[in-house]
């Protein structure tokens, strides 16, 4: 049982993880986050760079949406950018990955300032259209420049750490996992600085904070651009994952999924997108395992697969409608449980 | 100010949490079953999502001849295991697919759903070099034996679709205009350019191309710059049903003459039937023969016993790559040879005036990736069935 949290400084209070219990499992996560290519099989593996990639880029969106309060339905877009970035400096140019990564990242910054302009001016739904114009827009330019190989895509070689290529899933997850962690460590610690407050006030009301001193202007683009970099930096991983780049790889509705998992996990929460993408990539695969687990064969097979759409719907609906607070929320219900664990449920 | 204590856990905590902890970690750790003896066709279907309506008839399809190859004894007393997974239509899931049914089984020959698909997964099937995929893409760009040298289509890619369509309207009415109308996307760009080149070849020509948004619905515009055009025929591709019939009643209205035509996903017979009276006439290229076909086919009739409602051409695509599968593994066997990728795809290339039991018309030889040949079907929208408007069209 843990009764409460002693903090004696500015620095203790603005700590990261105030407390052992908290050091421990962390401890303990990260122990298993280097046990698990160990112990589970390529399909597991799989879902745990997918689901990284995935954590990475909604964190991203997290810090735009969540956290400055400004909608976009342009993520995957800027995922796109980085994506191609990447392909095109390892097919034609050839520097090292980590490079590219960053590259990409920036060009996906880049890309999200642009399209951030509109933001100074329109907010909710209505930036949210504004937004969509760049998933159309980057749409346009991937399939009709000849330079990112048209409709075809381009098809990306295996990113290579000391000359060994990382061509499995296994290997890609000491980069893949390695980055989101470090992205993820970057965002929790963004809030803790004066760029963060600022755009904690800028959601707040945008009116008040510039009121208190925070230029609108340059703040509002610096969370464009943010977001947009760590949309460049999982475009990028994601890149060296499928190895094949086209413009159907990021479509507008992949630009939702993100949406969809920071609202199920949680605006405003590094923890909540880290849920809600998990939730929203693993939940359909862990129904497909719970259909598996049913006897009946193919048949059934084929008639349960609609049913498990539905499921995973209700689902979502059924997070909304009983925890708006998304599942960080849920999360945190449970650690108080713990917290006072036996004396009081 | 509270304080922090964190207190030890109790026992039975602990070992709550290590029970949970071996359930979970349980799945992770079922790696590699090797399934015996078994041949394993894996497949990624899409049983759900926008391509679902032929992945059920894929699926169907596969199951279908797995099963009567087992009955029959399988191949050299092994038998054949199909393990499909849903994957909605997506690239991704698709991958995961790949990657649980390749955890779990030692997988000979495997299909996949799309050519995002064929394309992403091809890296994985050269490296680990055990699989022979085919798929529901016509691709042309996967019908490259030396960039896709695991991979086969089962009939001809999209371009060589095309080839047959020019190749029938060059003999029926030579010199004729020929328009294309497909949608932007890579499935709709895939043959148009060098299809243009080909019906120059074949003295024919093409006085308009009309690109439309992927599932646009309002497409007077285009109707009128294609009634300027004047065709004698338009194919259309990328689609599977929409925006045909507007093309095509509008087009009527506006008293075009032009004859109409599709492509493989347009054309099974109940999605041309969608099309209502104004689509009576529309041709296009089919590789198989459709399930009500009369012509003589062994095949179709078996089809017919096991089933005896209508079977989509998505079934019968499902079925022939199963065919084609088990024929490469028993060719392999045969040969004493391993199955592997490498020796599955030498396999099917060995395959020379193949007889598919009437599936396809004529016996077929599969030297590269594809299957180039096929026939010009119509609809005939009193009877409700397609029936044959050309004889098979081999490139």
């Amino acid at each position: 049982m843990r009764i409460g949290t002693l903090k004696e400084s500015y620095v203790a209070d603005a700590a990261l993880f105030d407390s052992r219990t908290q050091k421990v499992w962390l401890a303990v996560a990260a122990a298993l986050l280097l046990l698990f290519p160990f112990m589970a099989s390529d399909y597991w593996l799989y879902l745990a760079c997918l689901v990284s990639i995935n954590v990475a880029s909604a964190t991203g969106l997290n810090i735009l949406t969540g956290y400055t309060g400004l909608v976009s339905l342009g993520q995957a877009a800027f995922m796109g950018l980085g994506a191609y970035t990447v392909a095109v400096l390892e097919t034609r140019v050839g520097t090292p990955f980590v490079l590219n990564l960053l590259a990409g990242g920036l060009v996906a910054m880049l890309g999200g300032i642009v399209v951030g302009i509109p933001s100074l001016r329109v907010k909710g739904l209505y930036l949210a259209i504004a937004t969509i114009a760049a998933s159309f827009i980057a749409h346009f330019i991937f399939a009709n420049w000849k330079f990112t190989g048209g409709t075809g895509g381009l098809s990306v070689p295996p990113a290579k750490l000391f000359g060994l290529p990382l061509d499995t899933s296994f290997r890609l997850y000491w980069v893949i996992v390695p980055v989101t962690v470090l992205m993820l460590l970057g965002a929790a610690n963004l809030f803790r600085t004066r760029v963060g407050r600022a755009f904690i006030a800028i959601r707040d009301r945008d009116i008040s904070a510039e009121v208190l001193g925070i230029p609108l202007l340059r703040y509002k683009l610096l969370s464009f651009g943010l977001s947009s970099f760590y949309a460049g930096v999982a475009g990028g991983l994601w890149a060296y994952f499928f190895r094949v780049v086209t413009p159907e790889s990021f479509p507008l509705l992949m630009s939702i999924f993100f949406l969809a998992a920071i609202i199920v996990g949680g605006m405003g929460s590094i923890l909540g997108g880290i849920l809600g993408a998990v939730f929203m990539t693993m939940v359909p695969e862990l129904l497909k395992l719970v259909v598996d687990l049913l006897p009946g064969g193919n048949e059934l097979t084929v008639f349960l697969s609609p049913v498990r759409t539905v499921v995973f719907g209700l689902l979502i609906i059924g997070f909304l409608v009983f925890e708006p607070q998304g599942l960080a929320e849920v999360w945190r219900r449970i650690r108080r449980f713990f917290h006072l664990w036996p004396f009081r449920n | 100010m509270p304080t922090t204590n964190a207190s030890p856990m109790s026992q039975r905590r602990r070992s709550l949490l290590l029970a949970a902890g071996a359930t979970l970690a349980a799945p992770l750790t079922a790696t590699a079953q090797a399934s015996g003896e078994d041949i394993v066709i894996g497949g990624s279907i899409p049983l759900t999502g926008v391509f679902a309506f032929a992945g059920v008839g894929i699926n169907a399809g596969i199951g279908d001849y797995v099963k009567m190859v087992n009955d029959a004894g399988g191949i050299k007393g092994r038998k054949l295991k199909y393990v499909p997974e849903d994957t909605g239509y997506k690239v991704d899931v698709s991958v995961a697919a790949y990657k649980k049914i390749t955890s779990q089984n030692k997988v000979n020959l495997y299909y996949g759903d799309s050519t995002g698909f064929s394309k992403t997964i091809n890296p994985e099937l050269d490296r680990a070099g055990t699989t022979l995929m085919a798929g529901a893409s016509f691709a042309s760009e996967l019908n490259d034996p030396k960039k896709y040298p695991n991979q086969f289509l089962v009939g001809p890619d999209y371009t060589e679709m095309f080839g047959i369509l020019l190749k029938h309207i060059a003999k029926e009415k030579p010199g004729a205009k020929v328009a294309f109308v497909y949608s932007d996307s890579e499935f709709g760009r895939d043959p148009i350019d060098k299809s243009e080149a080909a019906a120059k070849a074949l003295g024919l020509s093409v006085p308009v191309k009309i690109m439309t948004p992927a599932g646009s619905v309002d497409v007077s515009g285009e109707v009128i710059k294609l009634r300027r055009a004047a065709p004698d025929y338009t194919i259309f591709h990328g689609y599977i049903l929409a925006p045909i019939p507007e093309f095509i009643t509008q087009g009527k209205q506006q008293g075009m003459t032009s004859k109409w035509m599709g492509t493989f996903w347009t054309m099974d017979s109940s999605t041309v039937m969608k099309m209502g009276e104004a689509a009576d006439g529309f041709m296009g290229v089919m590789p198989y023969r459709y399930y009500y076909d009369t012509e003589k086919a062994p095949m179709l009739e078996k089809i017919r016993a096991l089933r005896p409602e209508y079977q989509s051409t998505a079934y019968i695509q499902g079925f022939l790559a199963a065919m084609l599968f088990t024929e490469s593994a028993k060719r392999c066997l045969d040969a004493g040879k391993p199955l592997d990728g490498k020796n599955l795809k030498a396999a099917l290339n060995s395959i020379k005036d193949f007889d598919t039991g009437g599936l396809i018309g004529v016996p077929i030889t599969i030297s590269g990736n594809s299957i180039p040949v096929g026939r010009v079907y119509r609809a005939d929208m009193k009877a409700q069935k397609m029936v044959a408007a050309s004889d098979w069209i081999k490139l």
